[in-house]
Formats: structure tokens, sequence, C-alpha cells
């Protein structure tokens, strides 16, 4: 269906205009408070201030290019989460991934290693952390038939024990380690470190790609797995590979921005709304969408309350769970109207 | 686009001296013009060598003296404005231990000096520091004559309480949990030097339990801590009457800022209120 | 076209399936009738490999199961199955082209003419064309089976093996759904594995029965050898009386109440 194609070309379009606007727009933003005029000379005639062109390419381009990596890695790895699971409330978070990943910060933390790989690392420690709660799950994965309700509720209690384990370590640690400890669960994308951007751009279009092998799979399993299965689906291939892929992309989200919840809940919902169910423009439309959202919220955290920043993770909570709560009450009217 | 980068490289190069871009190491030279301080106590040591006209930028914390408040502000003690700070254009950054790790790394690759100064753990650390302070914004002398006088006061401080009986003291820094200065404190000299024994001296970590507190029965508490939490502290204390800082009235308060945050001639203030309540007669 | 040999399954330790000798031919339309939990649906489970044989093998053309790609093996066989999890908007037109997933080639992402096509035929067959743009959920039962039929047409499979269609269906999609199943057998050539509780549905409609008692195969043949009230009553444990029905003369079962029995006495 030849309209069918060119409806989701142009949906995808319009993301992507929307995506640069809101891009440009956080870009113009800040305390330094540049105009679009300068802005606009600095980038395409290469005249400014050296001040200012720090400030552009060196503070506010990062932590733009930082937040559409994490924002389309996690809103993916919500995407996969949700067709698997076929839950509304499974998010990148519920597997217990970012609890790993703040245990992991706490404890390296705590031994007094954060010296140990200078700015690098509280994201390796995060990342250890992210890991040994993946290996943890592909424990569970690697038996034969792959049990997804049993490994949504592993992943919610490993949340609880990390995070009352994190209370713990904070609750005996110096003050310097705690506001550390602290910041680094709450979130922030003020990343000047080229090196870590890369990465989790690499990270985020890999995924979207390797996504995309399997759209066909996520369509099918959306009316069961033994459904899938009748449809040709290898599912417990399928099932492995995209858990993988899910918790990955999160582990290093959380490694380099902290806890940044409800991105990987809230988007795929509300694209699927105006975009549709197919995978095949979900994948893509999430992962813009999400790298909006996070975008724009990390615009309001860092321009509402100057010079402090607002934690991003605060300002994703508050605008996601209305946009969510906005969400399953059309979904509910819908259903109802039918 | 290359063209961009070489334009500004050269601009950059211009702009910042030739030292800055590695760290605090530096040639003796030009003493810094523009210094931004992440600390409130840090400001107001700066105020105190007179450096504060080249004071460009300070935290929202950073109340003492009041003139300081008029200052530009670049964030809060932990976490740091970069554009703002990049924007201020300074020459210097004077941090804490408490400033977000990854933005003072951040500043030193921009190329900023930056300089993390810890907390101190004992008097003589803290003169040092100052000290530093001093030689790195070129004011040495002044904080040579500061800490000379500082410690010509504390001399005197310490023959007024020398011989004289040494009562338990037991300084409180935090009410949930119950927080004491251990010997790692520098709060822990404050007591030493006004003639009394720190009876949570040779405690392994300062969360200090109520009831060893009891068992110890100091002569005298000072309660130290922020905000509204401290007139409910004390009739928290003065409900326990078998205590002896209880029965005589022996229950001080004083103020958090010059106890946990001084400079060298604040600390001397702050000592010798602690002299007055300790021994007061002498 | 289909042979089980010595099949047997279980579920931990309880044997669901015991030795299943049964052979089907292409062409054939049979149904697998028994009481419940008899393994009627784990028979099916067995042929689509969503259960591991304990014992056996199943051998699909002549080729043991385990041999067969799972794309491979969706293009020979389709599956309607009993219950469906319909959480997921979807238009029909979306739910028919889902059958032709197994048949996509390497990096295609969308439908091609002829997917399209298969697909509108499939719709054409059940009589779903008119449905195509409405939602799944929103369709009747009756409705909603042909249109899983119409997935499983798009699969363009050999073998078609359906559970239960009928079981929550009025007689007027009964009659649909299983004339629309005899019609593919016959001008189609489809073979056709049905599953049905309604035992005169399963004489009327079938040209072979597989009975199945406590996972056993407890009679193989046409409707009349299988459906004898003795082997019924063993089977069911229930008192039964078979009659042959006046148009088809094909055998009918009719159930026999407890207070019917206390007056022919």
């Amino acid at each position: 269906m030849e309209n069918r194609l060119f409806k989701w070309l142009f949906t995808l379009l319009v993301l992507i205009m929307i995506l640069l606007a809101v891009s440009a727009f956080s870009l113009s933003l800040g305390p330094a408070g540049m105009h679009p005029g300068t802005i606009a000379r600095l980038i395409l005639g290469g005249v400014g201030t050296a001040t200012d062109y720090t400030i552009l390419f060196d503070i506010r381009l990062p932590r733009i290019l930082l937040g559409f990596a994490v924002g389309g890695s996690l809103s993916l790895a919500g995407v996969l989460l949700q067709a698997m699971f076929r839950n509304p409330l499974v998010e990148p978070y519920t597997l217990g991934i970012s609890g790993g990943a703040a245990l992991g910060v706490a404890l390296g933390t705590i031994f007094g290693l954060t010296g140990l790989l200078g700015a690098y690392s509280l994201p390796v420690f995060g990342f250890l952390g992210a890991s040994c709660v993946i290996l943890f799950l592909s424990i569970g994965i690697n038996r034969s038939v792959l049990n997804l309700q049993g490994l949504l509720l592993t992943g919610v209690m490993i949340s609880f024990i990390s995070s009352s384990a994190v209370l713990l370590i904070m609750s005996v640690s110096r003050i310097e380690d705690l506001h550390g400890i602290l910041f680094w669960i709450i979130g922030s994308l003020g990343e000047t470190d080229w090196l870590p951007v890369k990465l989790a751009l690499v990270a985020a279009f890999s995924g979207l790609i390797v996504a995309y092998l399997f759209c066909f799979d996520l369509n099918a399993l959306s009316l069961g797995e033994e459904d899938a299965l009748h449809l040709g689906v290898n599912v417990e291939r399928t099932k492995r590979v995209l858990l993988l892929l899910a918790s990955l992309l999160t582990g290093l989200s959380v490694s380099l921005a902290g806890a940044i919840g409800f991105v990987g809940l809230v988007v795929p919902h509300f694209v699927s709304m105006f975009a549709g169910t197919d995978h095949r423009i979900l994948l893509a439309s999430s992962f813009v969408s999400g790298a909006i959202f996070l975008i724009f919220c990390d615009a309001v955290a860092k321009s509402v309350a100057q010079p402090v920043e607002l934690p991003v993770g605060v300002v994703t909570g508050l605008v996601g769970g209305v946009l969510f709560i906005y969400a399953m009450m059309r979904r509910a009217n819908t259903v109802r109207g039918k | 686009m290359k063209i961009i980068v070489l334009l500004a490289s050269l601009l950059v190069a211009g702009m910042f001296p030739a030292h800055a871009a590695a760290g605090p190491a530096d040639a003796a030279g030009l003493s810094p013009r523009r210094i931004i301080s992440l600390g409130p106590t840090i400001t107001e040591k700066l105020y105190l060598l007179g450096a504060q006209d080249r004071l460009v930028g300070v935290t929202t914390y950073c109340e003492r003296p009041p003139e300081a408040r008029a200052k530009e502000k670049v964030g809060n003690v932990t976490q740091v404005n970069m554009e703002k700070i990049v924007e201020l254009k300074p020459d210097l950054v004077v941090a804490t231990s408490l400033t977000e790790r990854r933005a003072v790394l951040g500043l030193k690759r921009l190329g900023i000096r930056v300089i993390v100064f810890n907390e101190p753990r004992s008097y003589e650390e803290m003169n040092r520091q100052f000290l530093e302070l001093g030689r790195i914004v070129g004011r040495e002398r002044e904080a040579e004559g500061i800490v000379r006088a500082a410690e010509r006061r504390v001399d005197v401080i310490k023959k007024r309480v020398r011989g004289l009986p040494r009562p338990k003291v037991f300084i409180q820094l935090g009410a949930k949990p119950s927080f004491a200065a251990t010997k790692d404190s520098f709060v822990n000299d404050f007591i030493e030097l006004a003639g009394g024994t720190n009876i949570a001296r040779e405690a392994k970590t300062g969360f200090y339990n109520r009831e060893e507190v009891v068992r110890q029965d100091p002569d005298i508490i000072i309660i130290v801590l922020m905000g509204a939490a401290t007139g409910n502290e004390k009739k928290g204390w003065q409900k326990f009457h078998a205590l002896r800082a209880v029965r005589n009235d022996k229950i001080f308060i004083m103020d958090p800022y010059r106890m946990c945050s001084p400079t060298p001639r604040t600390f001397v203030d702050a000592l010798e209120e602690m002299v007055k309540a300790l021994h007061p007669g002498a | 076209m289909l042979e089980l040999r010595h099949v047997s399954c279980r579920y931990y330790d309880r044997f669901v399936l015991k030795d299943i000798n049964v052979r089907i031919e292409d062409g054939d339309l049979v149904g697998v009738i028994g009481p419940n939990g008899s393994g009627k649906t784990t028979l099916i489970r067995a042929v689509t490999r969503a259960i591991k044989l304990a014992e056996g093998e199943v051998l699909l053309k002549g080729k043991p199961l385990g041999m067969f790609g799972f794309k491979e093996l969706a293009q020979q066989v389709a599956v309607v199955g009993r219950l469906y999890d319909l959480d997921v908007q979807m238009k029909v037109e979306d739910l028919v082209l889902l059958g032709r997933i197994p048949h996509k080639r390497g990096l295609q992402l969308m439908e091609r003419r002829s997917d399209m096509d298969i697909a509108r035929r499939a719709m054409e067959l059940t009589g779903t064309l008119s449905l195509k743009d409405r939602f799944v959920d929103s369709l009747s039962s009756g409705e909603r089976q042909l249109a899983f039929i119409a997935r499983s047409l798009a699969q363009e499979p050999e073998l078609l093996l359906l559970d239960e269609p009928t079981s929550h269906l009025d007689i007027t999609h009964q009659a649909r759904v299983l004339d629309l199943v005899r019609k593919l057998n016959r001008d189609k050539g489809l073979t056709v594995l049905v599953v049905l509780h309604d035992l005169n549905l399963a004489s009327q409609y079938c040209d072979r029965l597989f009975l199945l008692g406590d996972g056993a195969l407890r009679k193989d043949g046409t409707p009349d050898e299988v459906l004898a009230y003795q082997t019924i009553e063993e089977v069911y444990h229930t008192p039964v009386v078979v009659m042959k029905n006046p148009v088809s003369s094909r055998p009918c079962v009719f159930l026999v109440p407890e207070d019917a029995i206390a007056g022919v006495k």
C-alpha cells in the first residue's frame, strides 16, 4: 500500500523537523543568552567570539547530542520491551538495570575508587553495575524457554533491593560522596567530553539498525508468543536478542546520564497513538520522539531556575507523568467509545 | 568547518594566558585577575585577603560577607553552570571537594585553571590552605599577616587555659542521625585549643550514638546545627536530667558558619567564644 | 503429508499424549475429537513445535519437523489458534498481511504488490474484504474467526490447523466457518486438521476423525467407524444415542439426560 509508506515517511519527516526545531531552540538557551542571530552567524559564517564558540560547541552542542542519543536509546528500549512483555507499565528501568547502575556508582564511590579512571570512573562503575544486573537476568534468559513475566518480577525486585542498598550506602557516606552519588542518580546531560557523547551516538544508531532487523518479528509478537511462532518467528532467539539490546542501550544511557525515567515509558505509548502500532514506523518515530522529548525537558531543566540547573530526571518525570496520564485516558475513552 | 576551528583556536589561544591550559601548576607570573569562587568559605577568604574586586563569580550560598550577594551567581555548592562560568571569562576558578567532579574536569578541558581545596582536617591545615590561596591570588603578604595575627591570638588563648582543668566536651554537628567531630575534623582542634577534651575524639566514624553521649556524661554540650533544628535539639537534650551538662545548664548553641567553615580570623573568634563557654572564669 | 510416529508429550511428569501414531494424506480433512483434557490442543502444539516431544517424531512431507527452519515451516503450515491477545489495535488488512511474514525476503521492509494481492484474495475467500479497514477488536467473534482464517490463507500453506474454531460462535457462523474450511479443502486441495468439541459438526464436515481419550488415540477412521455409541460412551463416560442424519446420512450423536433414561426404563 503505497500511501501507507508515504504516510509513514511524512510522519518521520515531521518528527525530524520538530527535532531540529527543538534542538535549535535548546542551542539558543542558556545563561549566556545568545541571540539566535549570533548563533546563526557563528555556525554558518564562522564569525563570533571565542567565548561564544566555546559555549556553543563545547558546552551546549555535546549536551544536545547526548540528549538525542539517550532519548532515542531509552525510547527504543521502551518500544522493544513493551512489544515483548505486552505490558504498558514496562519501561527500561523496570528490569532493574538503572538500580544496578546506581548501586555500582554508590559502591565505587564509597570504596574511594572514583579517582581510578578520572572522569570516566562513575560512568564505568555505573555500566559495571548495570552489566551485573544484565548478566544476572541473562542467566534467566538462557533457560530454554524465556519466561518474561518471571523476568519482570525479578527486575522489579532488583530495583527495590538496589534502591535500599544505595540508600544504605548514602547514609554512611561522607558529605562529598553523598552529593556525588545523589546527583549522579538524579541525572544530568551536562557532558563536555566528546568521547562519551560519540559512544552514546554510535550505540543509539546501532541499536536502531539492529531493532529494524526485527521489525516484522515485533509485529508478529503483538498477538502473543505462540502466535508469532506460527508466523515463522524464531521467538526464543528474538526475545533474547531484543532483551539484550534493550538492556545494553539502557545500561549505557544510565551510565552516561544518570537515572532519567519516564522516557522509555511514555514515548512509545504516545507515539503509537498517532503513528500506529506497526513497528516499521513505531521504532523510528519513537526514537526521534524520545530525542525530542529529552532535549526539550533538558532545555526546560537548564533554563527555568538559572543559574541553577534542575535535574532533568525531575522534568521528564513531571512532563512524562502528565503525558502518560493523558495518553491512558485517551486510550480508555477510545475503547469505551467503541 | 576547518576554517572555523582554526580561527577559533587562534582566538582562544590569544584570550587565555599560555600557561592556563594545563591546570594548577603555573609559572610565577601574573596573578589572576578574574576569579570565580565555588564555595562560601572561599568567598569569605577572598574578601579577607582583600581580593574581592577581582572576584567575578560566586555561588548562591555565598552570603558572607553580605557584599558577596551582589556578585554574579554561577551555581550552587555542588552544581555549577558551565556556560555562566565560561561567559565570565575567569582565569582562576577555586573549587571545593563538594563541587561536581564532572564540572571540574570539564572546565579544565576547556583550558580554564581550576584549583580544588579539600576540607581541612586540622587548624594547621586550614592555615596552610589560606596561605596557599593567598599565594595563588597574589596576596601572600596579607595572608601571612592574617595568619600570624590569628596565631598570636591563639597563643594568648593557649596561655589562658593552660593548667586549667579540661572539661569533657561534646560538639554535636548533626541531629538525625547524631553526628560528632572526630579527631579527623578540625572542629576537634577547637576543643583542644580551648582547653577541653573531645569525648568523640577517638570514635571511628562521626556517627555518635546519643546513648554513648549519656554514658560519657560530658561537662559541656555544644550544638552546632544549621537551621531551625537547633532549638528543638537543645530542648531534646534538656530532657536528660541525669546529664551533668543539663544540671549545670552548660548546653550552648554556636554559629555553624564560624564553626564549620571558618577563615583564620573567624576561627579565632569562634575559639574565644568557646573558651568563654568552657572556662567561664578565665 | 503429516505423520506422527510414537509421539508422546508431557507437562512436567504428566503425560498428555501417549504414543500417538497417525498419518494424514494430502487433501484429507481430519477432525480431532475427544473430551476436555484428552490432549487435542497438545496434538496441535506438537505439530507446530510449540511444545517439545518427550518421545517420537513428527514428519511433514516425509521430513522430520526439527529439520524445518522457522519461516520454512510457517510457509507450509498455518494455524488458527484458540485464544488471541487482542490488546493491540490492528486493522483487519494488517492482520491478514501478517500472514505474509514467512514469505518476506531479506531486507524487504514494505509489502510487495503480490503480497497485497494474496491478502486480498484471502479476504475475498473468507468474505472479510468488506471489513478490511475495521479494527479487529471491533468485530464479532464470527467475523474475527474469519479474519484469522484469512491470515492463515495469506501464508499460502499446504496444511491448515484449526483449534476449536467454532467454540464460541452462533450456528450461522459455525456453518460459515466450517463451510469455508470444507470448500478450501475440496477446491484448493488444502489439507486440514481441525480440533472440534462438537461431535456432530465433526461428523458432518470431516472425512476422518481421530478420537482421543486420556492422551491416547482411541479410534482413527471415518465418522461412521468412530462415532459408534459404545466407543463414545467408553471415552466420554456418558450415555449417548447415535442415529443417522436424515439429510446427509452422517452419524449424529444425541446426548441423553439422566431423567430421560429413567423415563425409558
